[in-house]
């Protein structure tokens, strides 16, 4: 059963940097905003586009993730023919087969890819957070009579953190640099490849065990066999959260900059993401709820400033909670004072509690245990 | 383990829920911001591990099919049964009471091919979370042959039956006298009943202010928690809207606020849906707001319930009460109507001409809408009648040329102010110098004329915002409107008895000047012009609205009122607070709800003024009717002889009409002089004796579009027993012998054996039950059926076409 193009996610990361946001957890199971996880980003991007065939390569603490996907009923992606195929590592005849890099863990799969038989193949990591149509990029790639196209932002500061490229005028690229000390340019790969099936499958076949990933391995690979490879240049808003400190701005935009992702504007182009059958939340008293964004199931009984609540969240009396983000079904008791937080998901926090941080700082059971062995 | 009962979610029953179930059915109502009614009920389904679900619906259900689609969401999207939406065979069939057996026979193989061995019959209307495998224990233990599950003393019409009694009731539904479930549990013998009591917080939405009242009881912590317990979780379709995102100047008290809304003014005690834009300095309180509103700055709205999308313009005021919430329509868009101007016209109106019920309505509606602030004028020809008694107190204005038929008519304007409320009357002596209102060979010409004169002189007068039109005499209106420099002024068409239609020939059009009308025979239809050509089309009450989309009541105009279903509303009509038994001079003793047992004094001489046998022990019948066929009596005369038999009863009547039944009356009179009173004539005594001194009022009308008798007799504590049809069914509610709630009795069909049994069983009940018969009294007279309440209506309903 041919299809045009199959998309391969790639969940796999552990997003070490996040720290204990991703104990437990893939980077792309991450909470955003409330009440999104970070995947909904490029799912809900490949639905909006009407691709459906996808397959999404785990390895990094799958369950979460797993059981969040489904079969992708809440993308629509839960078609006939096609739709989300979950790829596991897994031992066959050649030995176990632990993906040891991006492009490893495409080629470990391009069975999948076969099956389908497509055109074109779409890598996407699965762990950013934009609002694109990937048609628009394919359309790129099929009118530019390219080989490989990269998609490509520009990045203000601290470029070295990203793949780095250079373009022409007709936007060919020109060299290409993965994480440079001396970048020679502000346009960064944001990781998200449009590639011809078969040149993928012929660099893929070079040689792998020396080829794991794409940035540093394929794309030079692929220069310098001369191969058309053009960018692709993204002007919507585009954040990859690798730190917690980004992860926290890029909340804080909601708030801030809600005209940067447009995430109340959902309508013609909606973030969708699985509901939790929870009643809307309810605000019982409250002196002050300012600049903020509350997710259903809440209970609220305190101050909420510039702050956003993941839903099913306890606030009780009097407790205040500034420039904070908390994730689902985190309680938290009375006189608390919480500034500057990430609260993780389930977390407890007794009465008369004071957390002012003025760096964020990541919080969890295991944080507030510590807290309580200082106070006894 | 999957459940051993199947689900019938009836989707069929009657409400009062106006313009919020206009496009949609009560189980698609939204309910606490994210939820539709029926997810209640399914949920509930899904957490008693039922599996298969058959939902009946009536009329327009796109909105609840879209809502529920397969019913993955409550898990009913499987292989072996699953959820089916049985629509009936009749798309117009008219709501009833609930679910028929009728109505299921017409889809017996579901029953038949269903596995399990019990059935839930419940309804899509009812906030509850409830357990059916509880329900279906106590059933079994008690072993019941029919479980009705209560909540205290409020009736859910749910019921647990097995499957094999259940399809032998619906194989005999066409002889049986049982038409539903309520009927096996009131009336069949020899079988077992158990009431289920459901504890827990549970409400059935009937009419606005329960719908608003429970959506604010989500608000109390309590009763949140017992809706909404995370192990038995309500399900609804989901969206994807980000959450609630609150702004600067956001204050919020105790209130439930939905993702997608955007919140930047005040909300206190109240449920706000999806997307709901509410901006600074807009204040919110004590009301549900749906999805996709929009509140715009500086406006405060209290006890309100606005539709979706409906927007709310700066600085706008709308305040409604607990009990009688203000009602917005989809995608209406509200504003400041402090200067609303309505142009009643009419072809009479009370104090200055009646014939009938029209008069008291223009009358009523006029003087309330200037009460409730809105600036309303009225026109009506200058009869001669009105001439010789109020000529004094009329103004000459000014005199204008009508052109009609190509001939020039002179016509005097004059003027009165009653209050606040201007009446203009048009004065010409070709047409309207005439003994009588109606009756005459040119009655369309003079109608045809009156209509011209009124819209040219529209010139005349400041601008209006609508023109409310009345029947078939002023129905050319809208047409005229269209042909004139007026064009787009908006109007309203009401219908108060179909009846009367005016027919003329056709050239009326000709005379009149219209040149976009296609003439499709010779004659023309007054009415039915209005009906094709007013903005929106009201009558007189939700029921006969529905009823005329039947050719029984809607007879040759059935299919031009479909044609425009979507702008036909019902609105009943009130009655006067003049009306009322604590003040009335008339009658002998004044009395209230608090001392009923003062009203017995007045039936003792109700009975000795009509000559008849005192005594309160006899079970007073009373009359106040026009004596036309519409009325109902040839089910009197074809069962009284037999009721008479019981000595205990009299029957009095006042009336006029026709003279075949006042012949038969008389008949039936002499065959039962000491039982029977007759007062033929309108003056031949006073309607408030019998209002007052009756024990029942009878209405046994074939059709009712309003009807104002039962009305007062509700007030005035006299039980009405009417059929139900009309406004008949729109204010009265059977007594009710388990919960003894209701204020009246009804019967359903045309028939004489129907009305004589109910008599009986309102005559067994009174003689029996003293304490009930009491209750029933005390709740008719607290009925609401006020003027206040119904000009509400019109004025929100005004707003409705002015904003759209």
């Amino acid at each position: 059963m041919k299809k045009p193009v199959v998309a391969m996610v790639l969940v796999g990361g552990r997003g070490s940097r996040l720290e204990n946001i991703t104990k437990s957890t893939a980077k792309p199971a991450v909470n955003f905003g409330g009440k999104y996880r970070l995947i909904d980003f490029v799912l809900s991007n490949l639905s909006n586009s009407g691709i459906s065939t996808i397959g999404l390569i785990t390895q990094y603490e799958p369950y979460e993730l797993l059981s969040y996907v489904e079969h992708g009923s809440t993308w629509d992606l839960d078609v006939n023919q096609g739709g989300i195929s979950l790829l596991t590592p897994y031992t066959s005849m050649d030995g176990e087969l632990w993906q040891k890099g991006t492009a490893h863990a495409i080629n470990q799969h391009f069975r999948f890819i076969d099956l389908y038989n497509p055109d074109y193949v779409l890598i996407l990591p699965g762990d950013h957070i934009y609002k694109m149509n990937y048609n628009t990029m394919i359309n790129h790639h099929i009118q530019s009579n390219s080989d490989i196209t990269i998609a490509t932002f520009k990045v203000n500061d601290n470029p070295s953190r990203y793949g780095i490229l250079e373009m022409d005028d007709q936007s060919k690229i020109i060299s290409f640099e993965e994480k440079p000390d001396n970048p020679k340019s502000n346009l960064a790969s944001m990781g998200i490849y449009v590639f011809n099936k078969k040149v993928l499958k012929a660099l893929l076949g070079e040689s792998i065990e020396d080829n794991f990933d794409f940035g540093q391995d394929i794309i030079p690979l692929g220069l310098k066999h001369k191969l058309n490879v053009y960018g692709y240049k993204f002007s919507g808003y585009f954040r990859d959260v690798g730190t917690v400190r980004s992860l926290y701005e890029a909340n804080m935009d909601l708030l801030d900059k809600p005209h940067l992702l447009k995430i109340q504007d959902y309508k013609d182009f909606p973030i969708f993401t699985k509901s939790v059958n929870l009643p809307p939340h309810h605000i019982i008293k409250s002196d002050k709820i300012y600049n903020s964004m509350i997710s259903d199931g809440c209970l609220i009984y305190g101050q909420i400033i510039h702050s956003i609540l993941s839903s099913g969240v306890i606030i009780k009396d009097n407790s205040v909670i500034i420039d904070s983000i908390i994730h689902p079904n985190v309680k938290i008791g009375a006189n608390c004072h919480i500034e500057k937080a990430i609260i993780i998901e389930g977390s407890v926090i007794l009465e008369n509690t004071i957390l002012k941080f003025t760096e964020v700082t990541v919080v969890d059971n295991e944080f507030l245990w510590k807290l309580g062995d200082v106070h006894e | 383990m999957n459940s051993n009962i199947f689900a019938i979610v009836d989707a069929t029953f009657k409400d009062n829920l106006e313009q919020l179930t206009l496009h949609r059915m009560p189980g698609a109502l939204p309910f606490a911001g994210k939820y539709r009614l029926i997810d209640f009920t399914l949920s509930n389904m899904r957490n008693s591990q039922i599996t298969n679900v058959a939902i009946f619906p009536y009329g327009n259900y796109r909105s609840l099919q879209d809502h529920i689609g397969s019913g993955k969401k409550w898990d009913l999207d499987r292989r072996r049964d699953g959820l089916f939406i049985l629509p009936p065979k009749n798309l117009y069939i008219s709501p009833d009471e609930m679910i028929t057996f009728q109505r299921m026979y017409e889809h017996i193989e579901f029953f038949k091919r269903s596995s399990q061995d019990y059935a839930i019959i419940t309804s899509a209307n009812i906030v509850w979370n409830i357990d059916f495998q509880d329900c279906l224990e106590e059933h079994l233990k008690n072993k019941a042959d029919i479980t009705e599950i209560m909540y205290k003393n409020i009736r859910l019409k749910t019921f647990l039956i097995s499957k094999k009694l259940l399809i032998e009731y619906i194989l005999v539904y066409d002889t049986q006298e049982y038409r539903t479930m309520l009927d096996l549990v009131e009336r069949a013998p020899n079988l077992k009943i158990h009431i289920y009591k459901h504890q827990n917080y549970t409400r059935t939405i009937t009419d606005t202010f329960n719908y608003l009242k429970s959506n604010l009881d989500m608000l109390k912590f309590d009763i949140g928690m017992k809706i909404f317990p995370p192990d038995r979780p309500i399900i609804s379709k989901e969206k994807t809207a980000p959450p609630t995102k609150y702004l600067k100047n956001a204050i919020i008290e105790n209130s439930m606020v939905s993702s997608g809304s955007i919140v930047d003014g005040t909300v206190i005690n109240s449920v706000i849906a999806r997307d709901v834009i509410i901006k600074k300095g807009a204040t919110i309180k004590n009301s549900f707001i749906m999805s996709n509103c929009v509140i715009e700055e500086g406006s405060i709205l209290n006890y309100v319930i606005l539709d979706k999308q409906t927007i709310v313009k700066k600085n706008t005021h709308i305040e409604g009460v607990l009990n009688n919430p203000y009602v917005t329509q989809k995608e209406q868009i509200v504003s400041s109507f402090e200067n609303l101007k309505v142009l009643l016209v009419a072809s009479e109106s009370y104090p200055f001409i009646k014939t009938g019920g029209l008069a008291d309505v223009i009358g009523s509606l006029s003087r309330n809408l200037t009460k409730q602030g809105i600036d309303s004028t009225v026109i009506l020809p200058l009869y001669k009648k009105i001439r010789e008694t109020f000529f004094e107190s009329l103004k000459y204005q000014f005199s204008r040329t009508i052109i009609y038929d190509k001939e020039k008519y002179k016509v005097r304007i004059y003027r009165y102010q009653y209050r606040k409320v201007k009446y203009y009357f048009i004065d010409s002596f070709d047409f309207f110098e005439t003994e009588n209102v109606y009756g005459y060979k040119n009655d369309p010409d003079r109608f045809a004329f009156f209509n011209k004169a009124v819209v040219d002189l529209l010139d005349d007068f400041e601008s209006f915002d609508i023109v409310h039109c009345n029947d078939w005499h002023t129905s050319l209106i809208p047409i005229l409107i269209d042909n004139s420099p007026h064009k787009g002024l908006k109007t309203l068409l009401t219908i108060h008895n179909i009846d009367y239609q005016g027919i003329g020939k056709n050239d009326i059009i000709k005379k009149l000047g219209i040149t976009d009308f296609v003439l499709k025979d010779d004659n023309i239809n007054f009415l039915e012009i209005g009906i094709n050509r007013a903005s929106k089309l009201s009558t007189v009450s939700p029921t006969y609205k529905d009823e005329l989309k039947y050719e029984y009541y809607g007879k040759n105009l059935t299919y031009s009122l479909l044609n425009r279903e979507r702008e036909f509303y019902g609105i009943l009509n009130g009655i006067s607070s003049s009306f009322n038994p604590l003040t009335d001079k008339a009658i002998k003793t004044n009395y209230s709800s608090d001392n009923i047992e003062l009203k017995l004094e007045n039936k003792l001489y109700l009975q000795k003024k009509m000559s008849l046998k005192v005594d309160k022990d006899m079970f007073v019948i009373g009359m106040v009717t026009r004596i036309v066929e519409q009325k109902g009596f040839d089910l009197i005369l074809n069962s009284f002889d037999e009721l008479l038999e019981n000595k205990n009863i009299q029957f009095i009547l006042l009336g006029a009409g026709d003279k075949k039944y006042i012949q038969e009356l008389e008949k039936l009179q002499e065959r039962h002089k000491d039982q029977i009173k007759l007062n033929i004539g309108y003056d031949a005594t006073n309607p408030n004796y019998i209002y007052s001194g009756a024990d029942i009022f009878l209405m046994p009308s074939r059709f009712e579009p309003c009807g104002l008798g039962q009305m007062i007799a509700l007030r005035y504590g006299t039980l009405p027993l009417v059929r139900r049809t009309g406004g008949l069914n729109d204010t009265v509610f059977k007594y009710d012998p388990i919960t003894k709630k209701g204020n009246g009795f009804t019967f359903n069909n045309y028939d004489a054996n129907e009305m004589k049994n109910t008599i009986q069983n309102a005559y067994n009940l009174f003689c029996e039950n003293k304490e009930d018969w009491n209750k029933l009294i005390h709740r008719a007279m607290r009925s609401d059926n006020s003027l206040a309440r119904s000009t509400q209506k019109y004025i929100e309903f005004y707003n409705v076409i002015i904003k759209n």
